[in-house]
C-alpha cells in the first residue's frame, strides 16, 4: 500500500470509527433523517431552526448565524419493535410467516462550526443519511424464513464526510454550500432454490453470500443551502443535497447446501461458482430537497413546519451483475416515486432547559409492486419527544421517535418477487448529544 | 311525512342496498369440468390419483370450498416391465445424470360406480372438440381415447351414461362453474403426430368451430359461469424443444463441429435439388419429438454414419432417418413421425393463430371468461416464472413447470394454471375465489407413494445435461471420426431411490 493511500485510510478510519460502531439500518425509504436530538424532538421539522451544529446536515446555511466554534457529538439508537411477516397465497402461502431480527443499531454523529471570519464559517459533518437493514430469523429451527430465496439480509451503510462553507450574507441571509463524500457497503443474502426433477420439489441447494466493503465504494456529491430571516421571529430555510450514484465492486460466495441426493448434488456442484466471484451493482441515492418555515411566539415558543422532498424516483432499479458469465444477474426493476414527508414541531424554552414534540407523516416512495423480503417500507407516523439543556458553552439534548408504519398487504400483481403478504413494522429511535462551544 | 322519519327511511334503505351489493358479491357452489387431459390433471403420460388431486380442476374446486368434487381417480401401481397399463413417465436416476424413464403405471379405477357423473369430466386419449359432441358410446379397446372416455364418461354400451356425451353429462349436473377446457388437441394431435394435414390430424378452422359452438350452446344457462381458454403455441412445449436438429456431443454438451459447421442430423424427407433422395440434413428451425426421437436417436438412427450412426445421406434407406412421418389421402393410412418441419411448423402455428381468434370471438359472443393460456405459456417460455425468488422455466425435466412427457404440466404448472384461471374468473365475475398455494406444490416432495420406482433407463438422452447415450467420449470430439462406442445403452432394469 502507498503512502498516501495509508494516510487517507488511516484518515477516513479516525472520521468513521464512530459510525461503523454498529450497522446502521433504518429505512424511510432508506433515508434517516434523525441526525440530531434537537431536530428530532421537533418531529425533524429543522430546516428553518437550524440553530446548532447539527444544521450542517439539516440546512448548512444556519452556521451562517453560529458565531462561535462548537462540536457536537452524538449518536441515535435505532431498535426495531416489530417486525413481522404474515403469508398469503400464492406464496408462500397461507400459514406462513417470519419475524425481523430484533435489535439495537447504533448512529453516531459529529459536528463541528468553525468560524473563520464573521460573515464566513466552515462546517464539518459525519453522519449517515442513508442505511437499511432487513434481516429475517427463521420462524423455527425446522421452519426457515420463506423469503430466504429473495434475501434474508439486506444491509446498505453508508457514511457521509460533509464540509460546507457557509456565507452570512446579510444579517438576515445566509447561504451555504458544501461537498459531500459518500462511502457505502452493500451485502445482501439469499439462498438459491433448484428444481429437483427426482423429487418434483424444490431444493435449497446454496447459500449466496454478496458484499462490498465500505472502504472501496464511495462518490461525491454536494449541497446547499438558504436560510432567511425576515423578522426576528420568522425564518424560513430551504436544503438541498444531490443524488449519489455509488457503483459497487464487491464479492459473492457461494456455499453448497447438501440436499441428502448424491446425484443432484454432484450436479449443484458441477454449476456452483466456486471460489470469491467478483460482484457489481450501482444505488442511485436520491437528490432532497427540505423547505421549512419557524415562527417565535414570545420568546420562548417556536414552532416550525416542513415539507422535505425525496426524488426516490432516481432508484427505478437495482441490478446486480457478476463479472463470471455462467451466474446470471439479478436485475430488479423498483420504480420507486418521489415522496414528500410533512413534518411540524414545537419547541418551548424554560430558561437552559427546552421541552420539544413533534409529529410527522412520511409517505412511502416505494411502490407495492417492489415490497418484499428485501424491503417493505410503507407510510409512517412519527411521534417525537424531547428536551434539552443548553447554556452558552454547552448542552446536552435528547429525544425519542416513536415511528409506526402502517401496514401493509401485498395481494395481487404485479409484483417483482410474488411474494405475497403481511408486513407490519415498528421502530422506535432514542437520540442524544453533547455540545461544547468555545 | 317528517324530516326525521325520511331520514330513517332513507338510511333503511341505504343499509338495504349497502347489504344488497355485498351479497351480490358472485360466489360458486357447484364446479365442473369439461376438458381433455389438461382437464383431468393428466401428468407424465398417465393419469393417476397422486397427479388427479394436484390437477388444475381439483384445485380450483377447492378453492371454491366444492368437497364432493368427484374425478374418476385410479390408482397409481409399481411399474411392470413392459408397462401393463398406461406408464408413467418421470425423471429417473442414471449412472450419468438425469433421464426419462418409467416411473409408475395406472391402476384400477377406484370409484366407477359413482351413481351421477363425475364433477370432473375431463378426459385424456387425445380428445378433439368433436368428441366432446359426438361421442356418445365409448368402446373401450377400440383407441386410447375410448379407453379414456370409458372411464371418466362410462358411456359404455349397457351403461346408464350410454348415449350421452361429455357436455350433456355436465349440463345435467346443473353446474354455476364450469371450465369448458376443450380443443388443445385439435392442434396438438398433428404435432405429436410428426404428421400435419389439414382435415386429418389437424382441425379445420370451420369444423373447429361448429363442434366449439355445438357443445358450448348445450352447456349455456344463466346464471352459469362458463370459462373458456384459447390455445399456445404447442410448437414451444419442451416435448419439441429439446433435442436440437444437429449432434450433440454429450461429453461437451456441446455441438459436434466438423469442417467448422454443426452435423445436422438426418431425416427421412427428400428435400430437392440439394438432396433428392433421402435421407437428407434435417433444415434449421425443424422441431425433434424428444421422447421418440430420442429413443431412435439411441440406436443410432438419424445419426450419420460418418459419426457413428446408422444413416447415409442420399441412401435411399429410410428406416436409418428419423421419420418425417406420412398420410396417404383419402383414407390414410397415417404412418406417425418424429419431426416436425418449418413448413408444418408454421401451419400449426398459424392454425393456433386462427382458433384463437375464433375463440375469442365466441368466448365475446356467449358472455364467456375466455382465459388467455397462450399469453400465459408465452410468458413462461420467454421468461420463465418466478416466485419468492426461485424461477422455473419451460426446460424439459430440470425446468419444474413440464412432467416427463414434455407436454402436460407438472403439479407446480397445474397450480400455477388454476391461480391464472382463478384470477380470471375472479377479475371476470367480481368474486373473490382464494389463489391456491402455490408455494405447496413447490416444496412438498411429489412420487409415487410406493416410495421406490423400478423402471427401463433410456427412453431419452439424458435430458438435463442434454447427454447423448450414443456417445461416450467425455472430452471435445477429434477431427478423426468415429467417436461412438456403443449404439444403445444395456436393456436393464434400474431401482432409484425416490
Amino acid at each position: 500500500m502507498t503512502k498516501p493511500r495509508r494516510v487517507r485510510r488511516l484518515w477516513l478510519s479516525l472520521a468513521a470509527a464512530g459510525l461503523l460502531a454498529a450497522a446502521p439500518a433504518f429505512p424511510s425509504g432508506f433515508q434517516i433523517m434523525t441526525q440530531g436530538p434537537r431536530a428530532t424532538g421537533m418531529g425533524l421539522a429543522f430546516t428553518a431552526v437550524a440553530d446548532d451544529p447539527s444544521a450542517i446536515f439539516y440546512n448548512p446555511a444556519g452556521i451562517g448565524f453560529q458565531d462561535h466554534f462548537s462540536v457536537e457529538l452524538g449518536a441515535g439508537f435505532i431498535t426495531k419493535l416489530s417486525g413481522d411477516f404474515t403469508g398469503g397465497n400464492p406464496f408462500p402461502g397461507d400459514g406462513a410467516n417470519g419475524t425481523q431480527h430484533k435489535t439495537t443499531f447504533v448512529t453516531p454523529n459529529f459536528y463541528a462550526v468553525i468560524p473563520l471570519t464573521e460573515d464566513f464559517k466552515l462546517g464539518l459533518g459525519a453522519f449517515s443519511q442513508y442505511g437499511l437493514g432487513f434481516r429475517w430469523n427463521d420462524p423455527a429451527p425446522s421452519y426457515p424464513w420463506p423469503g430466504k430465496f429473495i434475501s434474508d439480509n439486506a444491509v446498505i451503510q453508508s457514511v457521509d464526510l460533509n464540509p460546507v462553507l457557509a456565507w452570512k450574507l446579510t444579517p438576515a441571509v445566509s447561504i451555504a454550500g458544501g461537498a459531500d463524500y459518500r462511502m457505502s457497503r452493500v451485502q445482501l443474502e439469499r439462498n438459491n432454490g433448484l428444481y429437483d426433477p427426482l423429487s418434483n420439489a424444490v431444493d435449497d441447494v446454496a447459500r449466496v453470500k454478496l458484499n462490498s466493503s465500505i472502504w472501496d465504494n464511495h462518490a461525491w456529491g454536494w449541497n446547499a443551502a438558504l436560510l432567511i430571516k425576515p423578522a426576528p421571529t420568522f425564518s424560513i430555510g430551504a436544503s438541498y443535497r444531490s443524488k449519489i450514484g455509488i457503483d459497487y465492486v464487491g464479492d459473492a460466495n457461494f456455499t453448497q447446501i447438501q440436499t441428502g441426493n448424491a446425484l443432484i448434488d454432484a450436479l449443484v456442484l458441477s454449476r456452483l461458482p466456486q471460489g470469491n466471484q467478483t460482484v457489481r451493482t450501482h444505488v442511485e441515492f436520491p437528490a432532497s430537497l427540505n423547505l421549512g418555515m419557524a415562527y417565535v411566539i414570545g420568546k420562548n415558543t417556536t414552532i416550525s413546519l416542513e415539507g422535505d422532498w425525496t426524488e426516490w424516483s432516481q432508484f427505478s432499479q437495482l441490478n446486480i451483475s457478476f463479472d463470471n458469465p455462467a451466474i446470471p444477474p439479478l436485475d430488479r426493476t423498483t420504480n420507486w416515486k418521489d415522496s414528500w414527508a410533512y413534518r411540524m414541531g414545537v419547541e418551548q424554552k424554560f430558561g437552559s432547559w427546552a421541552v420539544r414534540t413533534g409529529y410527522y407523516r412520511d409517505k412511502t416512495p416505494q411502490p407495492d409492486s417492489d415490497v418484499g423480503p428485501i424491503l417493505a417500507d410503507n407510510d409512517r407516523d412519527g411521534y417525537t419527544l424531547g428536551f434539552g439543556y443548553d447554556t452558552p458553552h454547552w448542552g446536552f439534548n435528547v429525544a425519542d421517535l416513536y415511528l409506526h408504519l402502517h401496514s401493509r398487504t401485498i395481494d395481487s400483481q404485479p409484483s417483482t418477487d410474488n411474494f405475497y403478504g403481511h408486513y407490519s413494522e415498528s421502530l422506535n429511535i432514542a437520540i442524544a448529544s453533547f455540545r461544547f462551544s468555545f | 311525512m317528517t324530516m326525521r322519519k325520511s331520514l330513517s327511511t332513507a338510511a333503511a334503505s341505504a343499509a338495504f342496498l349497502l347489504a344488497g351489493a355485498l351479497s351480490a358479491q358472485t360466489t360458486f357452489h357447484k364446479f365442473v369440468v369439461v376438458g381433455d387431459s389438461l382437464g383431468a390433471g393428466h401428468e407424465g403420460n398417465c393419469t393417476v390419483q397422486r397427479y388427479q388431486l394436484r390437477g388444475a380442476s381439483k384445485l380450483i374446486a377447492d378453492a371454491i370450498g366444492q368437497t364432493d368434487f368427484e374425478q374418476a381417480l385410479i390408482d397409481e401401481s409399481p411399474p411392470v416391465n413392459p408397462p401393463t397399463s398406461y406408464p408413467c413417465l418421470g425423471a429417473v436416476a442414471t449412472s450419468t445424470g438425469i433421464t426419462v424413464g418409467i416411473i409408475s403405471q395406472e391402476g384400477a379405477q377406484l370409484n366407477p360406480g359413482l351413481a351421477r357423473p363425475y364433477d370432473n369430466l375431463a378426459f385424456n386419449g387425445g380428445p378433439r372438440v368433436r368428441d366432446f359432441v359426438d361421442l356418445r358410446v365409448s368402446v373401450p379397446g377400440r383407441s386410447d381415447l375410448d379407453n379414456y372416455a370409458a372411464r371418466v364418461l362410462r358411456n359404455v354400451a349397457g351403461s346408464p351414461f350410454a348415449g350421452t356425451n361429455a357436455v350433456e353429462q355436465a349440463a345435467s349436473l346443473n353446474p354455476d362453474l364450469m371450465l369448458y377446457w376443450v380443443g388443445n388437441n385439435d392442434i396438438l394431435g398433428a404435432a405429436t403426430r410428426g404428421v400435419v394435414v389439414d382435415g386429418v390430424t389437424l382441425t379445420t378452422v370451420a369444423d373447429f368451430e361448429a363442434k366449439y359452438t355445438e357443445g358450448l350452446q348445450t352447456i349455456l344457462a344463466p346464471g352459469r359461469t362458463i370459462v373458456t381458454f384459447n390455445f399456445p403455441d404447442v410448437t414451444s412445449i419442451p416435448l419439441f424443444n429439446t433435442l436440437p436438429p444437429i449432434v450433440i456431443n454429450p461429453g461437451t454438451q456441446q455441438p459436434v463441429i466438423v469442417n467448422g459447421s454443426t452435423v445436422p442430423l438426418l431425416g427421412s424427407r427428400a428435400l430437392p435439388p440439394d438432396c433428392p433422395v433421402a435421407p437428407c440434413p434435417i433444415p434449421a428451425g425443424t422441431l425433434l419429438n424428444t421422447i421418440l426421437a430420442g429413443q431412435l436417436m439411441q440406436q443410432g438412427v438419424g445419426i450419420p454414419a460418418a459419426l457413428g450412426g446408422l444413416a447415409v445421406e442420399g441412401s435411399g434407406d429410410l428406416a436409418t432417418a428419423l421419420p418425417d412421418g406420412s398420410f396417404t389421402p383419402p383414407a390414410g393410412p397415417l404412418v406417425p413421425g418424429v419431426l416436425l418441419y418449418p413448413d408444418e411448423v408454421a401451419a400449426l402455428q398459424q392454425r393456433t393463430v386462427d382458433i384463437n381468434a375464433r375463440v375469442a370471438a365466441i368466448s365475446s359472443a356467449n358472455g364467456t371468461v375466455l382465459v388467455d393460456a397462450n399469453a400465459l405459456f408465452a410468458g413462461v417460455v420467454a421468461n420463465g416464472y418466478s416466485l419468492g425468488g426461485i424461477t422455473l422455466t419451460s426446460a424439459f425435466l430440470a425446468g419444474g413447470l413440464f412432467s416427463g412427457d414434455g407436454v402436460h404440466p407438472t403439479a407446480i404448472g397445474y397450480a400455477i394454471i388454476a391461480d391464472y384461471v382463478i384470477q380470471a374468473i375472479n377479475g371476470a365475475t367480481g368474486s373473490a375465489i382464494p389463489r391456491p398455494n402455490i408455494a405447496a406444490a413447490m416444496f412438498t416432495p411429489n412420487v409415487p407413494s410406493f416410495g421406490a420406482a423400478v423402471t427401463t433407463p433410456g427412453f431419452v438422452p439424458d435430458s438435463w445435461m442434454l447427454q447423448l447415450p450414443y456417445l461416450s467420449a467425455a472430452a471435445p470430439p477429434p477431427s478423426a471420426m468415429p467417436l461412438v462406442e456403443a449404439t444403445s445403452r444395456p436393456a436393464s432394469t434400474r431401482t432409484v431411490a425416490r
